[in-house]
Parts: structure tokens; sequence; C-alpha cells
């Protein structure tokens, strides 16, 4: 199949690209950001020069306390931000310089959405993420109808096809938000904090969904997440960061070292290591 | 595939449609001659020779076409074209300000006529696109006035007539100007509207009119319609209220409570009661105008009538004019003629009041 | 799961036209000269093939009915495009084609063209249009943020514009004489009296081009509509869609308001009550919506034309005394 060209790409949405097995498919050298003097909305911030790679069906979860950059370093992979510093390419090409159709093709995100200004049926709803293969005037087709509905079962939500967005509680909107991502047919899937208003159950089978849709789909999957415990269950990489400097980078036995995580959280811990050889951080328990 | 006909279908039949609906330039209504005039705002018309069907869009000037002795040319009036009592009768084409363009097509008319103070620039102008003489009046004096019926008569072919009427108004205006001779004019204030509170400006015929009337008018200003505060009249204190309007019932009323309203009791003209209401007349540029300056000089000067006998008509003794316009029939305390129909009567009637 | 397709968009506009030529059929009906139905059926053949029409027909059918009831199609469909433009780029189901002071615009361009070339008749409209150009540059400069418009601060530049250029407005209206300004009246009600300075031909083109530059947007409005970022992800060009719609948008309101004054109601209602209709989906929305708002404004003009007859309405008062329950229908049902 080789390196698709960027200008004509996924167009028919029924082609995608397979790299080969072992190589990285998200490639990040150094990519750094500074939020510029001139844009005074946001703070002076800076990302310093990190460096990752995921392949496909590997599951990374980039870890750290509030304001480490965490969101900032999803928007480098996103391409909705161009590094000051630095690569980040996927399959080969850079993806802030994608058009952004083609970029929609290949990276889908999720992150927290913006409230609906109006009733929108779930199968629409998940029918948008078909939209970077439309063409003008972007009706969809019975292929495109096919994939949303296969996406809505994988997230195990069809029968949740015909209910009102509106209608969903937080675990279901998760799904159907997820669902629209799985439409889009990416390369990589970035998620931005889902874990937020889920309740411990929900948070556990998200994961292990995102887990089987990297395996079977062979997705490259990068997940922000606060919960320590359900990175190291299940990411195969992790990334710590802390004011915007990567602290380590790696499987997370090799990241959860207590001294490490004790200086970043600031909190007295304890790590202990399941018969996976998985870690798992407690809190110490106060004397 | 059929549908995507039918809607192509429907759009070729509302073009065809809207080919033929291109308006056609500006064809000429009769085929007889035709004169080029100017009217009074300066636009040329082309009036044909013969005017026999006439269209007013304005009351002032449907009275001035009865006051011609050309009334039974008239084919369509305004709504509210209320004197004489036979332009009641006549069709209607809507209020001066919005007519409807059907309406007067429909009627056929050799020439319409309207007034600047009535009616809209754009009505005259969509007339004239769709071939219809128009010819437009505009008057700011008493004397412009008389003019504008002079040009109005000799545009209808009917100068004689025209100068006839004029004349007969140039003397009566004359008669009371001797009258008046010597008299300081009182200071007066003319309402329009009580709230807002609004009056005439100088550029108006109705301020020249009060001047006429042996009046001065207290408010000068360049606006048409002034609106004033009520503090500006209460500093100036005019030594007369004269209050303008076409509801005679609402008027009265008014003019009763405002004793009562703050602000209109400190004027020494309310508490007096030296305040007086006026019919429409005062606001046409008609031949009635004239009546209503006679009404108002008798009012404000009544010493100087005093040794002649009242005029049959139009004017009442005392205070507080009130004309009822109810449509049944125009009556007043002094019992006021109507229109005479032809200029000769006007003649005599004028005659009549210089004995 | 029913999806939208190009073939129901078809029959659905085949639908709605078919609505609107029964409109524009009542529209020659009504008037306040009555011509029988007849009579006008005979008309309307003899035109389609050619033949003779008696005089009086056809001045006031073909020369004095049609053109208005063309204008009205154009007008209507124009502010019901615009409005739906506007409130998908503002976020804001209360948004109409006004609100951002193109209509504020046109009229004190008018009322300085009434002032200072009083004799020139064709000063109205140019005049109003520039204004409106010049009302839609300056939102647009102070609506961007970051370079780029932002939904928000655009409404709010709008309304600050609005109301600035609005008091101006009444500031000349009350101190200039008044004979200048007694058609100002007329105009800031909306009135479709008066015959564009243009030909209708050419009217078409501007509204046609207006419409179809929203309409390749239109997929990408849904998105924009479930959320801005979300679309970006999506591959929406969002800053491009959103100049091309203000763009757009503002040209068609410009246009309307330019030959007709400022008719209210038309732009905000229509899209909501199709809206009702047919859902929220642009593809289906923009095309309803130029038809649904020429289907109004005909029946409108007509009512306005005959209801007080022979005095004639400004048909902005008759989208007012319709809008206005309508609206407070349309907000009572939202707040289910």
């Amino acid at each position: 199949m080789g390196i698709p060209q960027t200008n004509s790409g996924l167009d028919s949405g029924s082609t995608r690209v397979h790299a080969a097995a072992d190589e990285a498919r998200l490639f990040v050298e150094q990519a750094s950001y500074a939020y510029g003097a001139g844009r005074r909305e946001d703070p002076p911030f800076a990302l310093a020069p990190v460096s990752f790679q995921v392949r496909p069906r590997e599951l990374l979860a980039i870890v750290g306390p509030n304001a480490s950059g965490k969101s900032t370093l999803l928007r480098l992979l996103a391409g909705t931000l161009v590094p000051l510093s630095g690569r980040v390419r996927l399959d080969g090409h850079e993806v802030s310089r994608l058009p952004a159709r083609i970029r929609a093709q290949r990276i889908a995100l999720v992150a927290q959405e913006s409230a609906l200004l109006f009733p929108l049926r779930v199968w629409e709803y998940v029918l948008q993420g078909r939209r970077p293969y439309g063409r003008w005037p972007g009706f969809e087709t019975p292929d495109d109808w096919a994939i949303a509905a296969e996406a809505l079962a994988q997230v195990s939500a069809d029968h949740l096809r015909d209910r009102w967005m509106g209608e969903l509680s937080g675990g279901e909107k998760q799904r159907v938000v997820l669902a629209r991502a799985l439409a889009q047919q990416p390369l990589l899937l970035l998620l931005d904090e889902p874990t937020l208003h889920l309740d411990l159950g929900a948070q556990v089978s998200l994961l292990r969904r995102l887990r089987r849709l990297a395996r079977t789909n062979r997705y490259a999957v990068v997940v922000v997440t606060h919960e320590l415990n359900l990175a190291g269950a299940f990411a195969d990489q992790v990334v710590l960061l802390q004011q915007g400097k990567c602290l380590r980078v790696g499987t997370p036995a090799e990241v959860f070292e207590r001294e490490l995580l004790e200086q970043v959280f600031g909190a007295p811990l304890e790590i202990e290591v399941t018969p996976a050889g998985r870690p798992r951080v407690h809190l110490r328990a106060e004397p | 595939m059929f549908d995507r006909l039918r809607p192509a279908a429907l759009c070729l039949f509302l073009a065809a449609l809207a080919a033929e609906a291109q308006p056609a330039p500006a064809a000429t209504k009769t085929s007889g001659a035709v004169r080029s005039v100017m009217d009074d705002t300066g636009r040329t018309v082309h009036v044909p020779a013969q005017v026999r069907r006439i269209v007013s869009l304005a009351p002032s000037l449907t009275e001035t076409l009865f006051a011609l002795g050309v009334g039974d040319r008239v084919v369509g009036v305004s709504d509210y074209c209320n004197y004489p009592a036979a332009a009641r009768s006549r069709p209607r084409v809507g209020a001066p300000l919005n007519p409807s363009l059907e309406s007067i097509a429909a009627l056929q008319p050799d020439l319409v006529v309207a007034a600047k103070s009535a009616n809209r620039r754009e009505t005259v102008d969509e007339l004239a696109r769709f071939g219809l003489a128009t010819y437009a009046t505009d008057a700011h004096s008493v004397e412009q006035v008389l003019t504008s019926i002079e040009h109005l008569a000799d545009a209808l072919g009917i100068a004689e007539a025209g100068h006839q009427l004029t004349g007969a108004l140039r003397a009566r205006l004359a008669h009371l100007q001797q009258q008046l001779a010597g008299r300081t004019p009182r200071r007066v204030l003319l309402v329009v509207w009580h709230e807002p509170l609004i009056s005439i400006g100088r550029n108006t015929f109705i301020a020249d009119a009060l001047r006429y009337a042996g009046a001065s008018h207290v408010i000068e200003t360049e606006q048409d319609w002034p609106r004033l505060s009520l503090e500006e009249v209460v500093r100036v204190q005019p030594e007369y209220l004269l209050f303008a309007g076409d509801h005679a019932a609402a008027m009265a009323s008014l003019l009763a409570s405002l004793p009562q309203r703050p602000g209109w009791r400190k004027l020494a003209a309310v508490q007096q009661h030296r305040t007086l209401l006026l019919d429409e007349s005062i606001n046409r540029p008609s031949p009635r105008l004239l009546d209503a300056i006679e009404t108002i000089a008798r009012q404000l000067h009544p010493e100087a009538f005093q040794q002649k006998p009242a005029p049959p008509t139009p004017a009442a003794p005392g205070f507080a004019a009130l004309r009822s316009c109810a449509p049944a029939g125009s009556r007043t305390r002094a019992g006021s003629a109507d229109w005479p129909v032809s200029a000769y009567a006007e003649v005599n009637r004028s005659r009549r009041a210089e004995r | 799961m029913k999806p939208l397709t190009a073939r129901r968009v078809w029959l659905i506009c085949g639908g709605m036209l078919a609505a609107l030529l029964v409109s524009v059929l009542i529209a020659l009906k009504l008037g306040a000269v009555p011509i029988p139905a007849t009579d006008l059926a005979l008309s309307l053949a003899r035109a389609l093939v050619g033949a003779e029409i008696p005089a009086d027909h056809q001045l006031i059918i073909f020369e004095m009915r049609l053109p208005r009831i063309l204008l009205a199609i154009l007008v209507g469909a124009s502010l019901a495009v615009a409005g739906a433009g506007f409130q998908a780029l503002l976020r804001n189901p209360l948004a109409d084609p006004y609100v951002l002071g193109v209509s504020s615009g046109a009229a004190l361009g008018a009322i300085v063209s009434l002032v200072l070339l009083p004799r020139v008749a064709l000063a109205s409209p140019v005049a109003a249009f520039l204004g409106a150009v010049l009302a839609t540059t300056t939102v647009y400069f102070l609506g961007r943020r970051g370079g780029q418009l932002d939904s928000h601060t655009l409404l709010l530049a709008g309304i600050i514009t609005a109301s600035f250029l609005s008091a101006v407005i009444m500031f000349l209206m009350t101190t200039l004489p008044s004979s200048h300004l007694r058609g100002m009246a007329f105009w800031l009600m909306g009135d479709l009296s008066v015959a564009p300075p243009v030909s209708l031909s050419v009217l078409f083109m501007l509204v046609a081009a207006g419409a179809a530059a929203i309409y390749t947007t239109a997929a990408d409005l849904n998105l924009l509509l479930a959320g801005e970022l979300e679309a970006l992800h999506l591959g929406v060009e969002v800053n491009r869609v959103k100049l091309v719609v203000y763009l757009a948008a503002s040209l068609l309101t410009g246009v309307a308001v330019s030959v007709s004054g400022a008719v209210g109601y038309v732009g905000l209602i229509v899209p909501h009550l199709l809206r009702l209709v047919f859902g929220h989906d642009y593809r289906l929305l923009i095309p309803t919506a130029a038809i649904g708002g020429a289907i109004a404004l005909v029946l409108a003009d007509a009512l306005a034309r005959t209801i007080v007859a022979p005095t004639e309405l400004p048909v902005g008062a008759m989208t007012a005394l319709a809008g206005a329950p309508m609206f407070i229908y349309l907000l009572r049902r939202r707040m289910h």
C-alpha cells in the first residue's frame, strides 16, 4: 500500500493504511511548545521537548499533576498546535501540516463535549464522524451508515441508536462520543481525560474497551488521564509530565517508581506490583 | 429522476412569468395631445390636453378641485378626502401615504394630483413609472398656496377659473389686512399634538396663515413639525393656544382637561381659557384655509370686526369654534354652507362679505 | 435510522416549490382591484402562449402585481436563508438577519441619500446597500478575536453597532425636515411597493450567489452547531466556514434591505418553523428556508395589499402581526 499521499489519501473511506507491524505509528521527537507573548489570553507556558513513540495496537497514557502540560501535548499530537521545535509524525507525515480533512481521517480526538445547541439523535451524532470522508454536499452513503452502525456496535451502544443525545447518562454519552471517533476510522485515537465524570466501573469498562479496540482495529491510542491506577493497569507505555517537563517515558513498571511519584504528586505513596507485573499506587497510611 | 424534473419545471414556469413581468416603459394613456408642464416640485409632467378623469391623493387638493369647479371630473379620492360632501361618495384609493396603485390605475385617470405635504415621493415616482401623469403641489406660505392653485388650474386647462378663485381669495385677504391694520399681533402657539408636544415651524404655510390672521407664532424653528418641551412653552407664555385637530370630540375633552394637567396649568392661556379649537381647515393648503384665517382673526381681534355685520359664512361668534367633522354632514354653529360648487358662487360669497 | 439523502431534499423542495406556485397564484388573484379567477387564469394562459392580453389586466397583473410578487420571493428567500445562516454563525436561535447591524447601516444610508439627493430616485437603494456594506465591514473588524470571527464577540459587536446606528437614525429623523423622511417610516417597517433600481434578474443572481455560498457550508454548519472544537477535529475549516457564512448572509441581508427596507420576523421565524417540521439539518434547512421565506413574504404582501384595501399596509406590518404570536409559540415549545 505504501504511505498515502497527503492530497489524495483516504477519500473513499473504505481503504485504510497499514504500517508495518512493528514500525512506530506515532513518532514524537523533541516536540515542544510555548504559548507566545502575543496571545495574552493564555498564560506563558512551555512544554519542554518530549519524545516517545506509539506503535499500532498500543495504548499510551499521559499522566501528571494539574497544569503539567498534558492537554498541550495532546493538542500537539492532534495537530491543532504546531510544535515550536521537534516533530510529531503519524506514519511519517507531520500532523500539523496535514490538511484538516486528511488529518480528521487519521486522528480522532475524544474530549470534553460542548453543549449541544439543538437536539440530536445518537445515530446522527455518530454519523458526523464520517464527515471527513464526504464530498460536497456531503450526503452520507450507505457505506457511511454501515460504518457508523458498526462503530456503535463496537461500543455496545447500538440499542441507543434512536435515543436523543440529551437523554443519555454520562457513561452512555461517553460511549457514543467514542463511537463517533471510531466512525472516523482513524489511525490514532486521542482521549483527553475521558474518565473524568465516570464512576469506577465505567472507567474500567472504558479502558478495557479501548484496549480491545486498539487490538482489533489496530489503533494507536493515547489517553490523558488523572487516574494513575488505570494507567498502570491498562497502558503499554506511560509518559509522566510535571510542569511542562517530561520526567520519564516507559512501561508502567518503569515509570511508577515510588520516589519519583512522591516527588511529582507530593503525597506519601506505596507501589505494589500485581502478579501480572502491573504497578498499583496506594496512599501510604498516615502514622 | 422525475423528482428532479419537478422543481426545474416550476422554476421554468416562474421564469416565464418573470419574463412577462418586466415593467413596460411609460406609455401615454390618452391618444390626444400632451403638454409638458412643471409642477411645484420641479418635475416635468406630461399632462393630456383634455383632462377628464382626475384622481386626487390629498384632501386639500380634492377641496381645491371642487372649488375650481371640476369636482365632477374627480373620479377617485384618498381615504381622508371628506370635503366637500360630494367628495365622500367618490371611489377611494387608499390612505394618502400608502394608496393602492392598482386602484388608481384601474380608474384610468388622465392626471393624478398629489401634495408634497400629504403624499410620499415614492408613490409619485411609482405612478410615473407606470405611465400615469402625476402632478405634485407644494406650498410653504399662503401666497404659495394661491399660486399653487393657479398653476394647477393652468395645468388642467382652466386657468380662467383659477384666476377667479384666487382673485376672490386674495380680495378676502386684502380686506382682512385692512381690518387688522395697526393691530398688534397676538402671540400664539399652535399645538398639532399635545403628547408629545408637537407644533409647527416657520416654513409651513400654517405659520404664514397665522400671520395673516393677526397672530405671531411664539416658536420659530426650521423644522416643520418640531417637538417642544412644555417648559419652553411655559417660559414664553403665549397669549393664546390654538389646537388643530381632526377629531372634535377628543380635542374638546382634551381642552376641558387642560387646567388639571401638570405643566399646562402653568400657562396663562390655559388659566384664562384663551384656547381655540380649530378644525382641519387650518391644516389644508386649499381655499378653505382662508376660512380658518378669518375664523382665527375674529377670535383674536374681535374688536376689529364689531362695526361690520357678521358675514353669513363661515366665522362663528365667540370662542372655541367647534366644528363637527362627522361624516354624516358638515354642520357648524354658524351653519356654514357647504362648498359652493362653482367659482362663480365663491366670488359672490366674498362680495357679500364685503358689504 | 433515516439519514438525510439528496433524494429526500429534492422531494421536499419539489413539494415546497409547488406550494410556492400556489401562493403566487393566490397573490396574483388578491388585490385592491378585484379580478375574477377565471379572468386571471385566462390572462396567465394567454401570457404563457404569447397571445394578447387585455390592457388593464396587463398593467395590473403583469406590471404591478407580478413584479411585486417576484420581489417578495427574492426578499423572503434572502432573509430566511440569511437568518438561518446567522443563527448558526452566532450559535444563537434568537439571531435574525438584522442583529449584526446590517439593516441599521442600510437605513442610515437611505436617510443620508434622501437628505442629500432627494430628487434622485435610485440613490436611496444604492446608498442603503453601501450603508449595509459599511456596517458589515465595521462589525467584522470589531467582531474578531485573535484574528478570527468569534461568535460571542461578533454578536456583541453587532448589537452595539446596531444600537449606535439606530440612535443616529433616530436623531436624524427628529431633526431633519420631515417631508424628506416620510418614506422612512415605511422603509423601517419593510415595504415592497417601490420597484428596485436594478432588474429582477440581477437581484436574482445576487440572491442565488449568496444562498449557494451558504449552501456550500451546510454540512459543516451541522457540525459547527454540535461544537466548534469538535468540528475542528472533524476536519471542518471553521474559520473559513464562519467567514463565508458571515459574508454571504450579510450580502443577502444587504440586498433584501436595500430594496424593501427592514422586513421583520421572516429571517427569525421561518428557519425555526422549518426546523420544527423538517429537523435541524442545514442541508435541508437552507433550501427549504429559501422557499419557505418566499412563500411567507408572498402571502404576507398579498394580505398587506388587501386587508384594508384600498389602503396598502407596509408588508412589515403583516409579518410582525403574524410573526410575533408565532415567536411566542416557538418560545413556549422550546421550554419543553
